[in-house]
């Protein structure tokens, strides 16, 4: 199960798939800089993501494979837990793409086809990258260029999650940039690959201080409470297929640097307690807020927020453990939740551009899927919920993990009443017609597909098992319940606007600027010619007195 | 003192140097004599004739692994005057010699003599005083005598301080009167500096220096006066009260040249200074405060470029910053340790990108300037649509500035980073990651509206060349992100901190 043997056919073909992986779609940017090569490169562009597909899939069947361009000081790797995420997020981005570039009336527009291939690298790239460089290029592919993505009309509600979420982003990068150079200087060889430094930390004199920014900059990425502020106003203002790969692929880039970068395996209890509480807050956080939302996206947004803290949760779990075979477990549910988040936005938008209510079945297809991530038994989130068993099956940790399976169930009905209770909200020019023609059949590949993937990680056999099927059922019983008494008493909870926190963050930012004055007065007395020359004298005394200075 | 002699000795290529400050000295002659719409053909043509020279030097220092070193009239020091090129030359005569040629090609359009008339004023002064700055550059660059250095310190003032006035109207000729007042305050500091080393020890050279230095009071107040008097050149804050508007009214291709290089000249020297002539002197506590500065410079040049209505004002303002990462070489990079190598490969990475990128962004500037006939930030709704290709360039550009990978600005907050962390030099790491943070705030603040819908009519499309110009730079920015190791081990080559090494 560990997958350490790869196949000839895996070590023959694989580096070249993962290089195609990257290289295809940078091909496709490049396409559209040319004005003769545009409409082809719109009409392929779904494409691009197939050999990264290819490459997941070799991966799956043939075991680990890996690159190595010293040149360009590339190094990609592809493991079990990296392919699992990427299988399905590389389909998402196929299946989304597909629906998205072949629809083409006035929208979308060349930036949005750009920064979606630009994301599209980078997400791929974030699973793929095996040193701490290359992961740095590629996480900030799949997460700068997304603005373009979020920001597709001229709303102010839109220019405002634009601005929130570039300045989430970038503070993540930052927090992330230094957690690197932290993680580098721990290492002795002067090796820069992930393996190789995350082996090293648990013994690093930066221990403490890479931990905790790897858990805030991942943090940022994944909405981990109270630094989700973000995500409800991104994914409110985004178009739905932006939506769509953004909370289904994007955010995982997010899950995939937790996983790389915790020293998993090594037993780091008080570190790892903290993860896990702070994944457990984010879940039950996602769950509260997300129940008093009435915008189907916003709501959908609040789940991921609590689902991304259940993972964060179980890798705590892990870590406190010294679990090592936590990655491709928590891959295999991240893995699920890609399927499943990807589809439900792919819902709302369907039900926005079509009347699909009138149909018996759809709010139950569309409850039964969201009903996944709660792990009702035959769903692919089922799956998930067993996968994430050996990290959270004990203790309280098996207690809270029940509870937020049912507040997940009670969130996921408040989603489908808000579905089948909204009328046409969005504009539905940005929606393409495929989406709402095909939505049956993403709901059900969502549901079912994890059930193809599960032999990576488990036994189908344990997945049917009587106990298995009651564990996943109860909890959502609960949270129907639940469901009933919050459509009865649901208008006394207090409105709370989309994103929380936020916006007690965006009040300080802006008072902020009142600091930029007093620099501003500042700089205006320094340009006076006696300043600058008094200043001058001073720096050359200053110098002389400190060199002077003996050591 | 074997290992002096050594140094001092002329090697293979060493007529070459002479030749690269010889090159554009004939152009600044020729275009004098010849007038006209010449001096444009003159320095267009020696453009890239002194592209190669530069090349041929680079490769000859890499080739042999130490510097180029041609002592003039065959006299050694401390008889003779020296010229040196090691890897920071190398790079740096590289850089100068395509950002002028860029600058040069992009100016073509401005600066032409009108037809009909066989002078005008304006195009005519440009043009000698781009090839004079060029000169300047070079000659600080290889220079290797400390009075050598201040003649082209002295140069470097006189070529670029009309360009900023070019165009006459008041407020340049003021922004123009600023610069050459403080520049000449710094002169006279660097001088009575350079004049007190000379009466301790009767040379200036840098190698002869090196080997004399001892903690002196002459060499302390020399130390003091000489660089004091070269951050005002460099307008390292608090001393930039000449930089904003110098550079904000020049016409584009003099800003980009102005904030690209002839502020690095004036840093080079001060490298050469504190890393070649001063390491004898236990100037800790120095290096830092010349790295205090530095971090204030970056916060507070980010924080006012974050303020600034007008693009060539913001740029000016950041590269105010940017300034401020430079000398963040001086604690991370002296001394015998592991990482100074980190944070010497970090301090001259950021030389470079922020060269080529800042060259890019006010070559864009210009372009967006000319075609909208405004520069005013809140209006520039739709531009990126109209003129795609400049804003590709101003956003390529910001990429490096924000330290963003793959840019050759990441690869220098990377090292400069692993440097402070391995120094232990908590507040400088701190500092660079607040700049990038602040650099990306105020790169969001142009392409945010450019990048948005909006019907916006332009005066006239911006000139193809020209954005390509404008593009190669920015370009030439991010690709420095995937300079090799071997590339790092040039920018070591000649590196005294390590010769010194027992």
């Amino acid at each position: 199960m560990t997958g350490s043997f790869t196949s000839p056919l895996a070590a023959a073909l694989g580096p070249f798939l993962l290089v195609a992986a990257l290289a295809l779609p940078l091909a496709f940017v490049a396409a559209w800089f040319f004005a003769g090569q545009r409409r082809r490169a719109r009409d392929l562009q779904w494409l691009a993501p197939v050999p990264a597909l290819g490459a997941a899939l070799l991966a799956l069947a043939g075991g680990p494979f890996s690159f190595e361009a010293p040149a360009l000081r590339l190094s990609l790797s592809l493991d079990r837990p990296g392919a699992l995420l990427l299988a399905v997020a590389a389909l998402l981005w196929i299946v989304v793409g597909a629906a998205t570039f072949t629809y083409w009336k006035k929208w979308p527009g060349q930036r949005f086809a750009v920064c979606w291939l630009l994301t599209l690298t980078g997400s791929i790239g974030a699973f793929v990258a095996a040193d701490l460089l290359s992961f740095y290029l590629f996480y900030a592919l799949v997460s700068i260029p997304a603005y373009g993505l979020i920001v597709d009309d001229d709303a102010p509600e839109t220019k405002r999650a634009g601005g929130v979420y570039m300045a989430f982003t970038i503070l993540g990068e930052a927090l992330l940039l230094l957690a690197l150079a932290l993680l580098a200087a721990g290492e002795p060889h002067g090796s820069l690959r992930i393996e190789d430094v995350v082996a090293e930390l648990p013994t690093s004199p930066w221990r403490d201080g890479a931990l905790a920014l790897i858990i805030a900059s991942f943090g940022m990425k994944i909405g981990l409470a109270p630094l989700n502020g973000w995500m409800p106003l991104a994914y409110r203002a985004a178009p739905i297929s932006a939506a769509a790969v953004l909370s289904g692929a994007g955010v995982k880039a997010g899950v995939i640097g937790l996983i790389r970068f915790l020293p998993l395996g090594f037993a780091l209890p008080v570190w790892g307690a903290a993860l896990a509480v702070l994944g457990f807050f984010a879940a039950f956080y996602g769950v509260a807020i997300g129940v008093t939302q009435q915008n189907p996206k916003t709501v959908l947004a609040y789940s991921s927020i609590s689902q991304m803290g259940v993972l964060a949760a179980a890798l705590g779990m892990a870590l406190a453990a010294g679990d090592a075979s936590a990655p491709a477990l928590v891959a295999f549910a991240a893995a699920n939740h890609v399927l499943v988040k990807g589809a439900l936005f792919l819902t709302v938008g369907a039900f926005a551009a079509m009347d699909w209510r009138r149909e018996k079945w759809a709010l139950p297809l569309a409850a039964a899927l969201g009903l996944s991530l709660a792990g009702l038994p035959f769903t692919g989130g089922a799956l998930a919920k067993l996968a994430l068993k050996a990290p959270l099956g004990y203790g309280i940790a098996a207690i809270l993990s029940y509870a937020s399976a049912a507040g997940t169930a009670l969130l996921m009905l408040h989603f489908v009443t808000r579905l089948a209770k909204t009328a046409h909200w969005g504009e539905t020019a940005r929606i393409p017609h495929a989406i709402p023609r095909y939505w049956p059949f993403f709901a059900l590949g969502a549901i079912f597909l994890p059930w193809l993937l599960f032999p990576a990680v488990g036994h189908l056999s344990e997945a049917l098992s009587l106990d298995t099927l009651w564990d996943g059922f109860w909890p959502v019983l609960i949270g129907a319940a639940l469901a009933l008494g919050l459509a009865r008493w649901g208008e006394k909870l207090p409105p709370i606007p989309a994103g929380d926190t936020v916006v007690v963050a965006e009040r300080a930012f802006k008072s902020s600027f009142a600091l930029s004055g007093f620099f501003e007065k500042a700089d205006a007395r320094l340009r006076f010619f006696p300043a600058g020359g008094l200043s001058l004298v001073t720096i050359a005394l200053i110098l002389a007195a400190l060199a002077a200075k003996a050591r | 003192m074997i290992e002096t002699a050594a140094a001092l000795e002329p090697t293979f290529g060493g007529p070459l140097l002479v030749l690269a400050i010889l090159l554009p000295v004939v152009g600044v002659l020729l275009s004098f004599v010849l007038g006209g719409r010449f001096a444009e053909r003159v320095a267009l043509a020696l453009a890239p004739v002194g592209l190669v020279l530069a090349l041929a030097i680079a490769f000859l220092v890499w080739r042999s692994g130490a510097p180029v070193v041609y002592n003039i009239a065959g006299l050694a020091p401390p008889l003779g005057i020296a010229l040196r090129a090691d890897g920071l030359s190398g790079v740096m005569l590289v850089t100068a010699a395509l950002i002028v040629a860029a600058a040069g090609f992009y100016a073509r359009a401005t600066f032409a003599t009108p037809e009909g008339s066989t002078e005008a004023r304006a195009p005519f002064a440009f043009w000698i005083l781009l090839q004079g700055i060029w000169a300047a550059l070079i000659l600080l660059f290889i220079g290797a005598d400390l009075f050598n250095l201040y003649v082209g310190l002295e140069l470097l003032t006189f070529a670029a301080v009309p360009l900023v006035c070019l165009s006459g109207k008041p407020e340049t000729l003021v922004a123009a009167l600023r610069y050459l007042m403080f520049a000449l305050f710094g002169s006279v500091f660097y001088l009575l500096g350079a004049a007190l080393l000379y009466g301790a020890y009767g040379t200036l050279d840098i190698v002869l220096l090196s080997g004399r230095v001892a903690p002196l009071p002459a060499v302390w107040l020399a130390a003091g006066l000489m660089t004091a008097g070269l951050l005002a050149k460099t307008a390292l804050f608090p001393l930039h009260l000449w930089l904003p508007p110098a550079h904000a009214n020049a016409p584009a291709a003099a800003s980009a040249v102005l904030s690209g290089l002839v502020v690095k000249g004036s840093f080079v020297v001060v490298v050469r200074l504190w890393f070649y002539v001063l390491p004898a002197l236990p100037g800790d506590a120095a290096q830092v405060f010349l790295g205090a500065l530095g971090s204030a410079a970056i916060l507070f040049g980010s924080v006012l470029a974050l303020r600034q209505p007008r693009l060539k004002l913001l740029i000016a303002y950041s590269t105010l910053a940017q300034i401020g990462y430079l000398f963040l070489i001086f604690p991370l990079a002296s001394g015998q340790h592991p990482w100074t190598i980190d944070g010497w490969n970090g301090g001259l990475m950021q030389t470079l990108s922020h060269a080529f990128a800042k060259a890019a962004m006010f070559l864009s500037a210009g372009l967006i300037a000319e075609s909208l006939g405004h520069d005013r930030i809140a209006e520039f709704t739709g531009a990126g649509r109209a003129m795609p290709v400049t804003f590709l360039a101003l956003g390529l550009g910001g990429l490096s500035l924000m330290g963003l990978p793959p840019s050759g600005g990441f690869a220098a907050k990377w090292l400069l980073l692993r440097a402070s962390v391995a120094a232990g030099h908590w507040v400088f790491a701190l500092v660079l990651l607040a700049g990038g943070l602040l650099a990306a705030g105020y790169v969001f603040r142009i392409l945010s509206p450019a990048l948005a819908d909006g019907s916006l009519v332009l005066k006239s499309p911006p000139q193809r060349s020209r954005e390509h110009a404008a593009l190669a730079l920015a370009v030439v920015a991010v690709a420095l992100g995937f300079a090799p190791q071997e590339f790092f081990d040039f920018l070591q080559i000649g590196r005294m901190a390590v010769a010194a090494q027992p």
